[in-house]
């Protein structure tokens, strides 16, 4: 048994159903209402279906284990269906209608660029988990929390495996032509610049231009020794990794976290195509030496296991940053109650939070809180339960 | 280099230049364009991967399948959209009810098969490296539709009838010829030859819901630029439009290189709206 | 010296004219008060979704311009959006240009608007239907691969902060009230052309583009200052889409937004603009309430589509039309009154109209060959011939939707220019059609009023905003109509639709609207075609006493009766030419037009 796309989809919808049926009239035990914006639907739901599965799971077992000091969780969902217009009308629901205490989402850039500054308006605490990097301010938005990596500790970690372990003096950077893409080439190439490296072919391509094999004759030709796709577009990235196979040509693929998801695996001409592709993952939720786990993670994947909840066509990162994240604001409403600047007070002073998918931090002046050196590259053809191996030259 | 720009060029717009012919059979039994054309496409890669990789059909009945999902499509496609506005065809109303008719087909795809592009199987191993199937699986298709359709149109009575009713419909009706039921079969024909479009080009597009606009954007091109109803003028345009977006996106790359088609396809129909080959249409009041 | 009927005429129709306006514009008043009382019903969500509507319905005004009344199918609309959002956006965050006051921006976003919705809609001119929806589709794309692609101006795929208004319009309430003021002055600015002479010229574009262009209605100008205002109202639409987004995106300017608009306008009916009004809240509001069906909602607007295409073409105006489901009178009659005529002509003019030597061939078919011709004011002249003796074709040459290869058409001396098929109404040559030409939807007035068209003094902008020049035109426009259709004897139809006419009926309408024109020249094709021994009387006499009033009537007719009774003179074609030309009595005993033609 597993839990398919449209299972989550049910069990989010049964979640919202059951909470909302009548209890037991006890005015402390009002249930406190969480606004949670992922896209479930759309193009870009691969991450939201992910990072749903652990949501789900997190909210079941707080609220199992008596909720938040007597109080149920209560997960007020809205599919963005990958449109930031809807993700706009969302969050104004969530804010204004169904006045949550505090929203997590969305979980993509291009949704949250429009939400974070509409939520900021209404002082709703928010946590997301998008990359690019302007989406945390503490002045312009103070009540703005990020659990997940900047684009430039992405990048940087990219860069740096690329530069300093792989010895790459040459680079190729190509992405797809989406908001994403674009602004991830134009945020890292002036990075690989600045370590020293040089950039010998830069572009953003169609997704949907269905042979790539001119682009990378053309890095061959500049003499390209790592190729560096980013791109969310499995099927952009598989044709980067066939057409380096179906050439013969040796050189390491290093980028985006999908180029080690199951969608990508898919579309593989063949199986060994994947070797030599190195993804970002994160260190928490990678095999290290021996293919061991941290303890946290073994413990966590015993819980994911025991409740059904299918790893193979995800990634395990996605899982844990959806069950961290309202284990996170469990902890921040258990000590300092529902109120939206003690939230905040809390959240600026939180340090080392400890979870699945890495350890937070914040500070007033720092929303960006998790940690540089947690980011890595992983060996794609290594997948298994949604983890990897740390990529060569990792041996912390 | 050019070695490969001219082979996928060439492979891509033999999938343009089918996708053309398959609006242009529908336009030549009952004058209208339908929107369906990229939708057929995409089904046709779709239910190809479906039937092969996802159910594990043998490659002939999958095959087989995917063109017959087609072919429903097309009928579909005739009785809920175009039958019904036939009568006041000068209103126009086709555009909005094929429109329809295709959003709702892919919207269906979309949630039912997922937004993600999918793999579509490798039908037979052999011929790796340079000239695999993605390359030879399209040009064999269109050489195949284009030399069947002659045969048909020139010599079988069904063919005839077809070419009586494109050229002229009352005297085919005057004639005595079932126009109704010839058109449910150009449509049965059109959308078989759009699956086939998306079958043969599924290992180059990728089962994938979003390839429906694409094509019918990319597959219109050829009917306007080849002239209307013009299946020779289809491949030739639908060849030259594969070679130039490939040449463009290495030339110019990216982004440049998808405004460069439509800007020229525009520019192309403004200076010469009845298309490169075609002759214009005396107006009639 | 006017008359005092003449003066009190145009003050009752006024008064009419205020009264319908009254009831047509109760729902659109009932709608803003909801619209400004909103903020006691709902919190800030229902503010949000309700800012996005009136948002929208900005950009749809004027799309409704386009697609609604000119029936043109633009489907990538959403492409002005997108330049209207980056253009406000950009200009206020000064990433190019020193920071701009949003208002002005927002000026500047309208400005850019109107001009690529001139070069978005101009296509239409050139192309057919089906292509231009792909050119609009086209467009789309670029624009959206072009924010994309020039980061350094629109931010690329990070996109940019959209405007912030100041104070009052900073709150949420605030803006949401500009956005409301914007919409009511956009629905009142369409509604004003909608009911204005160009508005009706479009709608003829739409059905019936021959008329219209007979009745000297210039396509390509009007289309042109229809997509310049449609294209500011998208800009400006687009600047306050950027400011309720807060950030924009290319992604947020998908093609499914610009489905949207469209379909909001055709569930709303063709030539209406409470219906799109209506489609545009319906479509807003609807996912809000269907939440778990919002992953379909695309797939649902589609079905809408196909089943208002296929079952209610008119959409939800049709249904809001309570006015044309009661059935009209049975047992009615067309009683001309010839004795109105005078009224509607100045002083008769003198000179001809004459044909010489024109022929003309289509293929290898020569359909007139070398054909004179000759119609004097205050006569009428019958063309008769067996099919195919070029005799509409003659008409077609004289009404310059023909082009003849050889022979020349004169107007009181002068060479007519060829092909300019619009401007023989300023000639004032008028004709009418074999099968009656007319705008379904629109009442037999307003169908009659198209003809009138050439003699508006005021401009498209102040129709916009129904300056004294606009009502003027109007009243005159109307009055002139209620004439024309009672000289024709159908006045007590004029508000009716013209479409649940019966054919006969539509035979005098298209006279009237010729009358409209103040004609010189009549041309009529086959215009007793369909009508009762009575009606073809009728018509005679009607006829008769047009061109007593001074006008050349040329009558392309089969009905040996109409002809032999009323022509003054008679022109026989077979085969392109000429066979006999005469007084009816000298027609009547030519010997080959006996054989020919009279069949003995």
């Amino acid at each position: 048994m597993s839990l398919t796309r449209r299972q989550a989809l049910a069990s989010a919808g049964a979640v919202i159903a059951a909470s909302g049926l009548p209890k037991p009239a006890i005015a402390a035990n009002e249930s406190i209402r969480v606004g949670y914006l992922p896209a479930l639907t759309g193009p870009s739901s691969a991450t939201g279906i992910g990072i749903n599965r652990g949501i789900q799971l997190a909210v079941k077992e707080i609220n199992e284990a008596g909720g938040i000091n007597g109080r149920q969780i209560e997960l007020i969902t809205r599919d963005t269906q990958s449109d930031p217009t809807k993700a706009v009308n969302g969050a104004a629901e969530l804010a204004h209608g169904e006045k949550v205490s505090v929203v997590f989402g969305p979980v993509n850039s291009g949704e949250s660029l429009a939400v974070v500054p509409m939520l900021a308006r209404t002082n709703t605490p928010q946590i997301h988990p998008c990359w690019v990097d302007s989406l945390t301010d503490p002045q312009k938005y103070p009540m703005c929390f990020r659990n997940a990596p900047t684009n430039r500790q992405i990048g940087g970690a990219a860069n740096r495996y690329v530069v300093d372990v792989l010895k790459a003096k040459k680079v190729a950077v190509i992405s797809d032509t989406t908001g994403y893409g674009t602004a991830s080439v134009n945020a890292y190439v002036p990075m690989l610049k600045a370590k020293g490296a040089e950039v010998v072919y830069q572009s953003n391509v169609d997704a949907a231009n269905p042979d790539l094999k001119p682009e990378l004759l053309r890095m061959q030709s500049a003499a390209a020794e790592a190729i560096m796709p980013w791109s969310v577009n499995a099927g952009f990235l598989s044709r980067i990794i066939n057409t380096r196979g179906d050439m013969g040509w040796d050189v390491p693929i290093v980028g985006q976290t999908t180029l080690g998801s199951g969608q990508t695996k898919a579309l593989l001409e063949k199986p060994e195509y994947w070797a030599k592709v190195y993804p970002n993952n994160f260190r928490t939720v990678c095999y290290a030496a021996g293919g061991k786990l941290q303890a946290r993670t073994v413990a966590f994947l015993d819980r994911l296991k025991r409740a059904n909840i299918d790893m193979g066509d995800t990634l395990l990162w996605w899982i844990a940053l959806g069950y961290d994240s309202p284990r996170m604001l469990t902890e921040a409403m258990k000590a300092v109650g529902t109120e939206p600047t003690q939230i905040v007070g809390y959240l600026n002073k939180l340090k080392g939070f400890p979870g699945v998918y890495g350890d937070i931090s914040f500070t007033p002046e720092q929303h960006n809180g998790y940690p540089d050196d947690e980011v890595v590259m992983v060996e794609a053809n290594s997948l298994r339960d949604g983890a990897f191996n740390l990529a060569p030259g990792y041996n912390a | 280099m050019l070695e490969s720009i001219v082979l996928s060029g060439v492979a891509i717009g033999c999938i343009y230049a089918l996708i053309g012919i398959t609006y242009n059979v529908m336009f030549s039994a009952s004058r209208v364009f339908s929107f369906t054309a990229g939708a057929l496409g995409m089904l046709g890669g779709v239910l190809g991967s479906l039937f092969i990789a996802q159910v594990g059909m043998p490659l002939i009945a999958g095959f087989i399948l995917a063109l017959f999902g087609g072919v429903v499509l097309g009928i579909v496609t005739e009785i809920v959209a175009v039958r019904p506005v036939l009568k006041s065809l000068d209103q126009h109303l086709y555009v909005l009810s094929t429109l329809a008719l295709a959003l709702m087909v892919q919207q269906f795809t979309a949630i039912e098969w997922g937004t993600d592009a999918r793999p579509f199987p490798r039908l037979l191993d052999f011929a790796r490296g340079g000239f695999d199937q993605q390359f030879w699986l399209p040009i064999l298709a269109c050489a195949v539709v284009i030399v069947g359709l002659e045969l048909l149109y020139r010599h079988t009575l069904i063919g005839h009838a077809f070419m009586a009713i494109a050229e002229d419909t009352y005297a085919a009706r005057a004639l005595g010829l079932p126009e109704r039921r010839l058109r449910m079969t150009s449509y049965a024909l059109a959308g078989a030859i759009g699956a086939l479009a998306g079958f043969a080009g599924g290992e180059m597009l990728l089962a994938f819901f979003g390839n429906a606009p694409l094509l019918t954007f990319y597959g219109f091109v050829p009917v306007a630029l080849g002239g209307v109803g013009n299946n020779r003028g289809a491949v030739v345009a639908g060849l030259l439009l594969g070679l130039f977006q490939q040449a463009a996106n290495f030339l110019v790359g990216g982004i440049f290189a998808s405004v460069a088609v439509f800007a020229v396809f525009i520019i192309v129909l403004l200076v010469r709206p009845e298309g490169l080959a075609g002759a214009a249409l005396q107006r009639r009041v | 010296m006017e008359t005092p009927v003449a003066q009190s005429q145009p003050s009752r129709a006024i008064a009419l004219g205020s009264l319908s306006a009254l009831s047509a514009g109760l729902p659109f008043l009932v709608l803003f008060v909801v619209g400004v009382a909103l903020p006691l019903f709902g919190g800030g969500y229902w503010g949000v979704i309700a800012t996005r509507a009136c948002v929208y319905w900005v950009l749809v005004s004027g799309l409704n311009l386009v697609v609604g009344f000119a029936g043109q199918i633009a489907i990538g609309w959403v492409a002005l959006l997108t330049l209207g959002a980056y253009t406000a956006s950009v200009l206020v965050a000064g990433n190019v240009t020193p920071p701009f006051p949003p208002y002005l921006a927002l000026v500047v976003a309208a400005a850019v608007g109107a001009v690529f919705g001139l070069v978005i809609g101009l296509p239409a001119l050139r192309l057919r239907t089906f292509y231009f929806a792909i050119t609009t589709v086209g467009f789309a794309t670029i624009v959206t691969q072009v924010a994309l692609a020039w980061q350094s101006v629109t931010g690329g795929g990070v996109g940019v902060a959209g405007p912030i208004f100041p104070p009052p319009f900073s709150s949420e309430w605030g803006f949401y009230y500009f956005c409301l003021g914007l919409a009511a002055i956009c629905t009142w600015t369409t509604a004003n052309i909608a009911s204005s002479r160009f508005g009706r010229a479009l709608t003829a574009i739409r059905d019936a583009e021959v008329a219209a262009e007979a009745s000297g209605i210039a396509k390509p100008a009007l289309l042109a200052m229809v997509f310049l205002f449609s294209g500011a109202v998208a800009g400006v639409a687009g600047g306050l889409f950027a400011a309720l987004q807060s950030y924009i995106t290319p992604d947020a300017f998908t093609l499914d937004l610009s489905v949207l608009f469209f379909i909001a306008i055709l569930i709303g009916g063709r030539s209406s603009i409470i219906g799109p009004l209506l489609g545009t809240i319906l479509l807003t509001v609807l996912p809000e309430f269907a939440a778990p069906l919002v992953a379909w909602s695309t797939f649902l607007y589609a079905v809408l589509l196909l089943v208002i295409v296929l079952a209610i073409p008119g959409g939800i105006a049709e249904i809001l039309d309570f006015k044309s489901r009661r059935p009209l009178d049975s047992h009615r009659a067309i009683i001309p009154r010839p004795d109105l005529l005078p009224r509607l002509f100045g002083s008769p003019t003198d000179g001809s109209l004459t044909l010489e030597q024109v022929a003309l061939s289509f293929g290898g078919v020569q359909a007139i060959d070398g054909l004179d011709l000759e119609i004097r004011p205050g006569q009428v002249h019958g063309l008769i011939g067996p099919n195919g003796s070029g005799k509409t074709t003659t008409l077609n040459v004289i009404s310059g939707f023909y082009v003849q290869q050889r022979g020349i058409v004169r107007l009181n001396g002068t060479a007519l220019p060829a092909r300019a098929h619009n401007k023989r109404a300023h000639m004032r040559i008028a004709r009418t059609f074999q099968t009656p030409r007319i705008v379904g939807s629109a009442s037999v007035l307003q169908n009659v009023m198209i003809g009138g068209t050439i003699d508006g003094k005021g401009t498209f902008a102040e129709s916009l905003f129904s300056l004294p020049r606009h009502r003027r035109d109007e009243a005159v426009l109307r009055d002139t109509a209620m004439l024309a259709l009672s000289a024709v004897g159908l006045e007590r139809l004029a508000s009716v639709r013209i479409d649940r006419l019966q054919h006969s009926e539509l035979r005098f309408v298209e006279i009237a609207r010729a009358l409209m024109l103040r004609p010189a020249y009549l041309l009529l094709d086959e215009p007793a075609a369909g009508l009762s021994a009575e009606e073809i009387k009728r018509l005679g006499a009607l006829l008769l006493a047009i061109a007593r009033a001074g006008i050349g009537v040329l009558v392309v007719e089969h009905h040996p009766d109409l002809i032999f009774d009323i022509c003054d003179h008679i022109t026989v074609l077979n085969l392109g030419r000429k066979l006999a030309a005469g007084t009816p009595a000298e027609i009547r005993t030519h010997r080959e037009v006996v054989y020919a033609y009279l069949g003995g």
